[in-house]
C-alpha cells in the first residue's frame, strides 16, 4: 500500500494572524467549512470536525501534533471508524506565511494519505472548495456555498 | 503519455463569462499577471503569445480547443530561458464549470517529458497567478505583489 501527499497553496490578502484564526474559530469555520474545528489546540491534544448544521456530528477526528501560531498547525486526520488503525490517519499541516504587502502564503501538505483510497479521493476535492471559500471570506466577508 | 503534470482548481465568486474574459483580455491580466499580455485571435490554430509590458513575446503557443466560456486548451512554450525552451511545447488545459453563484476553475498544465523544469516553474507560479485572479473578480483588487513585471526580468 503506498502513501500519497496532497498539496495546496494559496495567497490570502489577511494577516497570518487572521488565517490561523478563521481555521480555528466556529464563527468562521461555519460560513466557509460547514463545520467547527473543536480543540484547546495543545500539543497532544484531541480535535474533531464537527457539523455545523446542529447535529454536531463528528465527521473527522484526529489530535494536535504540533501548534505554533500563527505559523504552524499540523493535526492528524482520519474518519471516526478508522481512527483506531495508524494506517488510515494522515496529517494535515498548515503552513502560513507572511507575504509580501499584508498578506499570507497558506501551504496545506496533506501526507501519509492511502493512495487510491476514499479519502484521498475526498480530500483532493475537498480542500481546494474549502480554501478557495476561506479566502472568499476573510478577502469578501462572502462565502460560496459548499453543497450542489 | 503526460509525464509531468500541474492541477490546480480553484473557486471563484463569478461567472464563466466574466472568468474566460480576466484569464485573456489585457485589461484584466496586466492587473493579476504581473503586467502581462496575451496576444491570440483565440480561434483553434491562431498563434498565442504571451508578452512583457515591455513588448516582449516571453512565450508562445497555438490554440487547441475553444469551447467558450467552457473549455479553452492552448500549447505554451516559454521562450526566454534556454533550458526551458529546449523543453519544447507545454499543454495548458482551462476548465470552467458553473457551480451554483461560482466556478470552478481546473488547470492542467502538462508536458511529455518527466521532471520538466517548466512544469516546475509553472507550479510555483501558477497559485499565486490565480490567487490574485480570484481576489481581482471577488474584491475587485488584485494581490499587492502580481502587478509588476519583476525589475530586471
Amino acid at each position: 500500500m503506498s502513501k500519497a501527499t496532497f498539496v495546496y497553496v494559496i495567497y490570502i490578502a489577511a494577516e497570518p494572524k487572521a488565517v490561523w484564526n478563521a481555521l480555528i474559530d466556529g464563527e468562521a469555520t461555519k460560513r466557509y467549512w460547514d463545520h467547527l474545528n473543536v480543540s484547546d489546540w495543545k500539543v497532544g491534544s484531541k480535535w474533531e470536525h464537527q457539523r455545523a448544521d446542529g447535529t454536531n456530528a463528528v465527521d473527522l477526528v484526529g489530535t494536535v501534533v504540533e501548534s505554533a501560531p500563527p505559523r504552524r498547525l499540523v493535526i492528524t486526520w482520519a474518519f471516526p471508524s478508522q481512527s483506531a488503525d495508524p494506517e488510515q490517519r494522515s496529517r494535515v499541516a498548515f503552513d502560513i506565511e507572511p507575504h509580501a504587502g499584508e498578506s499570507t502564503r497558506l501551504t496545506l501538505t496533506h501526507d501519509d494519505l492511502e493512495a487510491g483510497s476514499d479519502m484521498e479521493r475526498g480530500i483532493s476535492t475537498g480542500w481546494p472548495l474549502v480554501l478557495s471559500n476561506l479566502k472568499s471570506l476573510l478577502e469578501s466577508g462572502k462565502t460560496m456555498p459548499l453543497r450542489g | 503519455m503526460t509525464k509531468s503534470r500541474f492541477l490546480y482548481v480553484v473557486y471563484i465568486r463569478t461567472t464563466p463569462e466574466r472568468l474566460w474574459d480576466a484569464l485573456t483580455k489585457p485589461e484584466f491580466t496586466r492587473q493579476y499577471w504581473s503586467g502581462t499580455t496575451q496576444a491570440s485571435e483565440w480561434a483553434v490554430g491562431s498563434s498565442w503569445t504571451a508578452f512583457t509590458p515591455d513588448g516582449r513575446a516571453w512565450d508562445v503557443g497555438e490554440i487547441l480547443e475553444v469551447d467558450k466560456p467552457r473549455r479553452l486548451v492552448l500549447t505554451w512554450r516559454n521562450e526566454h530561458f534556454p533550458e526551458m525552451q529546449a523543453e519544447g511545447f507545454t499543454r495548458l488545459t482551462y476548465d470552467l464549470e458553473v457551480v451554483q453563484d461560482a466556478v470552478k476553475l481546473t488547470l492542467t498544465h502538462e508536458i511529455d517529458r518527466e521532471n520538466s523544469k517548466i512544469i516546475a516553474a509553472l507550479a510555483d507560479g501558477w497559485p499565486a497567478v490565480l490567487s490574485s485572479l480570484k481576489s481581482l473578480l471577488e474584491t475587485g483588487q488584485s494581490l499587492e505583489n502580481t502587478r509588476e513585471w519583476p525589475k530586471g526580468l
